[in-house]
């Protein structure tokens, strides 16, 4: 057993999980807008890159790390509900390029935003969590206490929002004004609330992310950060489905384990070239997703 | 044959008639001299073709090759009299508006909207690197050719499943393409030249045909880098050409028809899935072309120029244009040449500390915060204005409005 | 109560209903009847507040409603059956009913039983999709949900729509029965006059947005024009 846990393969295996929770965080991100509001954010990545700054930065000055965290998550709640009223809410209705476009430039604004206030040198934040490999029987495996802290609070995470989307009322609506807004709102559904909702819990859940990302000792915290996670994190959610969170979380841990081994197998700069593929081959398999059930484009 | 002419076409004439003696008398080379009449001639001829409007009406192809031609030749007569810096900003702009006339197309007539052309024109651009450093004597327009084919491919590949997807996906997968791009030149770093990018290996060297024409001359066209240029200028006009033409020809029908209703296109016969891959494919050859000038005109490419900002940038350019149009990637190229002239020119009048944190960011937030407020407020861009008020004008008039010719996404 | 007043909805320039006046009274049935596009779907959306009007009010016990939001007039106790439905196919029909007792003052579990008891055939199916269920079942569920927050005003719209005359008898008789125990004021459109007729207490006739009856029920059945003209009904 110490020989397996030890093994090359079983340190991809731990390492691509390290990395696929990220991906599979993102992804739901992107799937609890998406199912809420019909719009790919391409701020998902910046929105909580900002609150992140803000949280972990600006106040890191006065607290520590914990207190940081609640900060910023707050932060991200704020900027969430904020973005969908100001931003977002005059483009429902509007031919789908127009949140498309408008999303891009955002996601330009705030990260030039951010490196004009706090530059673009990276930015290490102190964690709790070292990031030094356990030990077992004198070799190192690819587990670390932080990588199990980015595990762990990624596994709460998730398993928060489908609690929250399940066996709560407030999920109930939620989905009810995803699925049929009309409906919802005749049997007295704040659906206008909901929208907003969405928009919140998914910066929410993107600023722990964001968190957990900047918090690697080996990145650190730029406003640029996101970008490639965003896109693996796009990558996960289309191979899984944008409207199914648990294919897309399954699809991004899954990936993320392929890639780890691509990386060490073939080369780290093959990794964006194999997520490429992976995308092409399964929406030309299955455009709605691997995890979704066949059914016609929502039209 | 009607004598009528309008007072716009006389006008016209009458401009291009007083270049043309300006250029005779200001002409420091009498080679320059023979250049520019020969410009002078074909500026003439397009404006006369121009000039009755049954014409316009009855041989559109031949208005919109007069239209190029006149647009050109003036551009490139101008070229002989302005300084080398605004000639080179001028060619810079030129290749970009090759690169937004095809995203233009892209989302005028098919509704979908890439926001990785900037990686496209990399492979454009790298192509047309790679392939003169191993075959040094391929003229300049059979490379070019190569490089839009290359574009092309890649787009075919990535557009392949843009059968089965629409709007958002198709977003973000050619984002995940500009977010990659850096790794896959990174990845293949033996034929990309790594970080350091590729010189051309002819840099500076006219074409032999170029210098066959001025034999004896000291033209300044090929004395100094003028050709580079006003060649890239001439490729986009033909460009512009074929562009304006697939606007209005049946393919762009059918995507617009695929665009507008599926149903109704399905019915007469339209190939949905054929057609959205073949939007794709056109707009990211033009974007291939507008990276391959970009190599010829810089004699060189580095990959730091094909960042995930250039598409970024490339998207806000066209929207400010005004995506959908033609025109619109025409003013976006001109935005794009002097967008750095304007933001260190608003650095200095505010005041900012130019190498500070904020002066080096006003770029992202300034087209950032343009992309945004043009999508809310006029999501057709200049152009878009420039149309409506048109319209406006013409019912105040009373006369019949007739809508433009370009049709947009965000009517 | 339901008051309608010179009610008038456009769409564009194209006018659905025109100075349309009726009442609806508490413990009986309306019957809204008329030919496709007489604009009763209309009228029953501009009551709940998904289509606003140019011109004219309603009310509800004295209580204007012209410019709520439709939200607002659902949690006033105005339950809506849309035309089709409307159950969420993907929620199972407990998920659609607490989704109606949301706004509901009872505690859920309480008015979920309850409901189960009026309709045992919910009961039975409680954790399967809405989906699966047939026309006859979901019209059911549609209306459980629509009672489960003990509403004043029920407004259905084509309950009988795609049903089988057998089935669209039961539905009817029970909303006879519903109207009676729990004291509402029904607003039921219907293309089905004659299953309609034998119901109503009263009926309202729309002909192109028009009123052109509006009477007692059984006086609007036996008129001899209005059947011919208007309700489709041949003896």
């Amino acid at each position: 057993m110490d020989v397996f846990l030890t093994s090359r393969i079983a340190s991809d295996v731990l390492g691509g999980l390290t990395n696929g929770v990220i991906y599979g965080l993102v992804a739901l991100s992107l799937v609890l807008v998406w199912r809420s509001t019909g719009i790919l954010n391409f701020a998902q990545g910046a929105m909580p890159m900002l609150a992140t700054y803000v949280g972990m930065v600006t106040f890191g000055h006065y607290f520590g790390y914990w207190i940081c965290v609640v900060i910023a998550v707050l932060v991200g709640f704020l900027i969430g509900a904020g973005t969908e009223r100001v931003l977002v809410r005059p483009l429902y209705g509007k031919p789908e390029i127009n949140p498309v476009v408008v999303m891009v430039g955002f996601l330009t604004v705030l990260e030039a935003v951010a490196a004009a206030i706090w530059s673009s040198t990276p930015r290490s934040l102190t964690t709790p969590f070292s990031p030094i490999d356990f030990h077992l029987s004198g070799k190192p495996f690819a587990l670390s206490a932080f990588s199990l802290y980015q595990i762990i609070t990624a596994v709460v995470v998730m398993v928060a929002v489908a609690v929250l989307f399940r066996f709560t009322n407030l999920g109930l609506q939620l989905r009810a004004s995803a699925l049929a807004p009309e409906v919802s709102r005749l049997l007295g559904v704040r659906v206008n609330r909901m929208l907003t909702l969405g928009w919140t819990l998914s910066t929410g859940v993107g600023t722990i992310t964001a968190i957990l990302v900047a918090s690697n000792f080996f990145t650190g915290l730029t406003p640029q950060v996101m970008d490639g996670i965003f896109a693996f994190g796009f990558i996960a959610a289309a191979v899984g489905g944008l409207d199914s969170p648990v294919g897309s979380i399954v699809a991004g841990i899954v990936m993320g384990i392929i890639l780890q081994f691509v990386g060490d197998y073939v080369n780290s700069n093959a990794i964006i070239l194999v997520a490429l593929a992976i995308l092409i081959v399964s929406l030309m398999a299955r455009p709605n997703g691997v995890f979704s059930p066949v059914k016609t484009r929502r039209v | 044959m009607n004598r009528q002419r309008s007072p716009r076409g006389l006008s016209a004439a009458g401009i291009v008639i007083a270049v043309a003696v300006l250029s005779l008398l200001v002409t420091p080379s009498v080679r320059d001299g023979v250049a520019l009449a020969i410009l002078m001639m074909l500026t003439v001829t397009s404006a006369l073709i121009l000039l009755p409007s049954e014409l316009r009406r009855a041989r559109p192809v031949l208005t919109r090759a007069a239209t190029s031609t006149m647009v050109v030749s003036v551009t490139l007569v101008a070229t002989f009299f302005f300084s080398s810096t605004t000639d080179f900003n001028l060619a810079t702009g030129a290749a970009m508006a090759v690169t937004l006339v095809g995203l233009s197309f892209l989302t005028g007539v098919s509704g979908q909207v890439s926001i990785g052309n900037g990686a496209f024109m990399g492979v454009g651009a790298f192509t047309m690197a790679i392939w003169s450093n191993h075959h040094a004597t391929t003229p300049i327009a059979v490379t070019l050719l190569l490089s839009v084919v290359a574009g092309a491919l890649v787009g075919f590949l990535l557009g392949l499943p843009a059968t089965r997807l629409r709007g958002p996906y198709l977003a973000g997968m050619t984002l995940a393409f500009a977010v990659a791009f850096p790794a896959i030149l990174t990845y293949f770093n033996s034929w990309t030249g790594g970080d350091g990018g590729l010189q051309l290996p002819n840099a500076a060297n006219p074409p032999h045909w170029l210098n066959a024409l001025f034999v004896h001359g000291t033209s300044s066209l090929t004395s100094s880098t003028l050709w580079l240029t006003d060649i890239t200028i001439v490729a986009a006009g033909v460009a512009f050409f074929f562009m304006a033409n697939l606007f209005s020809s049946r393919v762009g029908r059918a995507m617009r028809l695929v665009r507008d209703n599926e149903v109704a296109a399905e019915l007469v016969g339209v190939n949905l899935n054929r057609t959205r891959v073949l939007a794709f494919v056109i707009s990211s050859a033009y974007a291939a072309l507008g990276g391959a000038l970009w190599t010829f005109l810089n004699n060189s490419v580095t990959p730091a120029t094909y960042s995930f900002a250039l598409s970024i940038v490339i998207l806000s350019v066209i929207v400010i244009g005004g995506i959908g149009t033609i025109p619109g990637a025409l003013i976006g190229g001109l935005v794009y040449a002097y967008s750095t002239n304007v933001i260190n020119w608003i650095t200095n009048q505010t005041g900012l500390n130019p190498q500070g944190n904020f002066a080096s960011q006003l770029n992202g937030i300034i087209f950032g915060g343009l992309l945004i407020v043009t999508m809310m407020l006029a999501p057709r861009g200049v152009a878009g204005v420039y149309y409506t008020l048109r319209r406006q004008r013409a019912s105040k008039r009373g006369d019949v409005a007739s809508p433009p010719k370009e049709t947009y996404a965000e009517a | 109560m339901i008051r309608v007043q010179d009610l008038t909805v456009a769409y564009g320039a194209v006018k659905a209903l025109v100075d349309v006046t009726f009442e609806a009274r508490t413990s009986a049935i309306t019957a809204v009847l008329g030919a496709n596009g007489a604009g009763k779907t209309t009228l029953l959306r501009t009551i709940s507040g998904l289509k606003s009007p140019v011109a004219g009010s309603i009310t509800h016990d004295g209580a204007e409603l012209t410019l709520m939001k439709t939200e607002d007039i659902a949690r006033m106790g105005i339950a809506h059956v849309p035309e089709g439905r409307g159950v969420i196919g993907e929620f199972t029909v407990e998920e659609n009913l607490r989704l109606g007792a949301l706004t509901a003052k009872v505690d859920a579990k309480q008015s979920l039983a309850s409901q189960y008891e009026r309709f045992p055939i919910l009961g039975e199916r409680r954790r399967q999709h809405a989906d699966q269920l047939s026309g006859g079942e979901r019209q059911i569920l549609s209306m459980a949900r629509a009672l489960i927050a003990n509403p004043a005003v029920l407004l259905l719209d084509e309950p009988s729509l795609g049903l089988a005359p057998l089935i669209t008898a039961q539905i009817m008789a029970t909303i006879k029965e519903l109207c009676a125990s729990e004291n509402l004021t029904v607003i039921l459109v219907e293309q089905n006059a004659s299953s309609a007729l034998r119901i109503a207490d009263h009926a309202v006739v729309l002909n192109v947005g028009h009123v052109v009856a509006n009477d007692v029920a059984s006086v609007v059945a036996e008129d001899e024009k209005l059947r011919q003209y208007y309700l489709g009904m041949v003896r």
